[in-house]
């Protein structure tokens, strides 16, 4: 795949000044590339490589993923050479590097709703982590070496939690005689005949492991310093793709438990959880003071939106909400990345009347600030409401209204923020010109969002849950 | 109680975990970790004999030769160029820690029927494997060396490696080799990072770390 290539020639330092636009060109050409290989998926088959494939939810994933990442590098080969030109200084040779790891990065990122086989997913979550460390500390400073530090020991023990639970997992099966295995099929088929006792404890510890990576509320801690301290691009792919991969692996676990029977375990778990973390991002978004760190929060919020869609067993909307949510966070990423340039802060405090800076970034500011807190006529609307009413419908009611008031108080929320950084009068005036140029992908993205708030009709609806069949088998 | 010769190696594993906590030199420390792995390839020739598994004596090597060598012999250069030889603050004294470890390693131990596996023979490993996690967490919060918490978190990956040798009929060989890899791979990064920390901080406590908050 042609990551694999971007990867490679980031290796050779004196490639420095065209990498940035073919990288581009290299993930463009590969979103088309990806949907053709993943087209028999949509009707229900599955492509398997041993113990790799695509199904239903890897296909869903794998496209959210190279999406999220042809954005993120288009974005890169504008912002990046900029901040080069201006006198940040970055060598050729760690400017080479953050193309090789971001190849290896997606890469990594491919390979976990690939992988099906519960060991090589655990490896490739884990690749995904050593891939990104570096990248968050892109600029050398104080702030991202904490940042970094942080999320490499952070995650490295959630990570371990995750091979301690996956290895119960393995030894569940003692009863049963033909030998032992990590390969999901076979886990689900055999399910009810594991030891329950440590299939609960396997999971319980799984959901440690990857939720720390996925940021679920207590384990979060972090999420906002990664996202908000990493170059945008890299912010774009941790919050568009990285945490999409952590719940697919929850995802699978959860199919493996719910095939033994034990969905109320799930259930218990997952809804709670979810509900507990709309609500404790939604409180903590309200007193943010930074654009990323906010942005970082509100990642948290949706990732608390999933973990409840993965709780009352809901694949389709599992799938819709990350591809909503994906699309616009990234897109409000970039954007943030270009007025971190342009205006040299991200506090929230000192930035304000973006609109009369630059129409067209205000526009795609107001819309995407619009989308992210789930308003209509965007994407993520149509999917937060479905899934409040199946989650209603499904009989978690204090859950949803704890879901509901968290919503109310992000929407504010956010809308405040943004609404003073478009509207608001103009406190530290900018350093150069806002280019419109920069403003085009994101706006693309938003149209995205806008056609799938449209277009959620029931055609779309019977695909997803095509695709969310296709893992059940 | 009847102990295997597994359990036995398993509990000096443990034993070991246990003593570092009480101990703050880095070179010292380093010694434990590679006596513990020194332990669990141990563990892993004699299951290999016991089962006439050719693999797990490849496993034992691979293993002995990373993370019982490899591993410890990398981390002593870089303390060596950073000029530490000891953990200087620990937000508990390391006296306090070792018998707060010598808890876990019971507690390990009256919860091994729990963890353990019924089929399996040696259930006493079950609990010392619980243990060394368990100690490994206690090793990351205690200490303040960003280089401690390295040795923290491989003190509980042995655990974990420790519990799947013990206590199942073997990972797939690809899975564990690759799970050995990325450790490799992982302490390498993390070297990088406590190099670049030891820069720009002129030390490498992590309880300065403290800019980012809320």
């Amino acid at each position: 795949m042609l990551p694999l290539l971007m990867a490679l020639l980031g290796l050779i330092p004196r490639t420095a000044r065209w990498l940035p636009r073919l990288g581009a060109i290299l993930l463009l050409v590969q979103i088309p590339v990806v949907i053709w290989v993943c087209v028999p998926v949509f009707s229900g088959g599955i492509i398997s490589y041993g113990a790799f494939g695509i199904d239903g939810m890897g296909a869903a994933f794998t496209i959210i993923t190279t999406l999220v990442a042809a954005a993120a590098m288009v974005q890169a080969a504008l912002l990046l050479p900029a901040e080069r030109a201006e006198g940040h200084k970055i060598t050729d040779r760690r400017f080479c590097l953050f193309y090789t790891l971001s190849g290896g990065f997606i890469l990594a990122m491919y390979a976990v709703p690939l992988a099906q086989h519960i060991g090589y997913l655990w490896i490739a979550v884990e690749a995904t982590t050593l891939m990104s460390a570096p990248l968050i500390n892109y600029h050398h400073g104080r702030d991202s070496l904490e940042a970094t530090w942080k999320y490499l020991l952070l995650c490295s023990v959630g990570i371990a939690f995750a091979l301690f639970g996956t290895v119960l997992i393995l030894a569940a099966q003692h009863a049963l005689g033909n030998g032992e295995t990590l390969v999901l099929g076979d886990l689900i088929a055999r399910a009810k005949d594991m030891d329950p006792r440590l299939l609960r404890l396997g999971f319980i510890f799984c959901l440690l492991g990857y939720g720390t990576k996925a940021g679920i509320f207590p384990l979060h801690n972090w999420l906002p310093d990664a996202h908000s301290e990493s170059p945008s691009p890299v912010s774009g792919m941790l919050s568009g793709a990285l945490l999409n991969c952590a719940l697919v692996a929850i995802w699978r676990l959860s199919q493996v438990v719910v095939a033994a029977g034990q969905a109320e375990l799930v259930r218990q778990l997952l809804v709670p959880a979810g509900a507990i973390t709309v609500i404790a991002a939604s409180l903590m978004l309200v007193k943010q003071h930074d654009l990323k760190r906010m942005l970082a929060y509100s990642s948290v919020e949706h990732v608390g939106l999933l973990t409840l869609a993965i709780g009352i067993g809901s694949g389709q909307l599992f799938i819709l909400h990350a591809f909503n949510h994906s699309i616009v966070k990234v897109a409000l990423f970039l954007m943030a990345g270009s007025i971190l340039h342009v205006y040299g802060t991200k506090e929230l405090s000192k930035l304000g009347g973006i609109l009369k800076a630059s129409p067209v970034w205000g526009i795609v500011l107001i819309a995407a600030g619009f989308a992210i807190a789930g308003s209509p006529p965007f994407g993520t609307f149509i999917s937060e409401w479905l899934l409040i009413r199946d989650a209603f419908a499904s009989g978690e009611i204090a859950a949803t209204i704890a879901v509901i008031v968290g919503l109310t108080i992000t929407f504010m929320a956010i809308t405040t923020h943004v609404g003073r950084v478009v509207f608001g009068s103009e406190h530290s005036p900018a350093k150069t010109a806002p280019v419109r140029v920069w403003a085009l992908t994101p706006a693309l993205l938003m149209v995205m969002s806008l056609i799938a708030g449209v277009a959620v009709a029931p055609p779309v609806m019977r695909i997803l849950s095509v695709l969310a069949q296709g893992v059940q088998r | 109680m009847n102990l295997s010769q597994i359990d036995l190696f398993a509990a000096g594993a443990a034993v070991l975990a246990v003593w570092m906590c009480g101990v703050t030199h880095v070179k010292a420390q380093l010694w434990g970790l590679a006596l513990q792995t020194v332990m669990l390839s141990g563990i892993c020739v004699l299951q290999g004999a016991a089962e006439n598994q050719s693999q797990l004596f490849a496993l034992a090597v691979v293993v002995f030769l990373v993370k019982g060598v490899g591993i410890p012999v990398f981390l002593e250069r870089s303390a060596k160029r950073m000029d530490i030889e000891r953990d200087k603050g620990v937000s508990i004294s390391p006296t306090l820690t070792l018998m707060i470890g010598c808890g876990v390693l019971f507690i390990g131990y009256f919860l091994a029927p729990d963890f353990a596996v019924p089929a399996m023979m040696n259930q006493g490993s079950a609990g010392m494997a619980l243990a060394l996690i368990f100690i490994g967490m206690l090793l990351m919060i205690t200490r303040r060396l960003a280089l401690s918490q390295v040795i923290g978190f491989l003190t509980m990956e042995n655990g974990i490696f420790l519990y799947s040798l013990t206590q199942t009929r073997h990972m797939p060989m690809l899975v564990e080799m690759g799970i050995v890899f990325e450790v490799l791979i992982g302490v390498l990064v993390a070297g990088v990072f406590i190099f670049r920390i030891n820069r720009s901080f002129e030390h490498i406590d992590v309880t300065d770390m403290r800019r980012l908050r809320h």
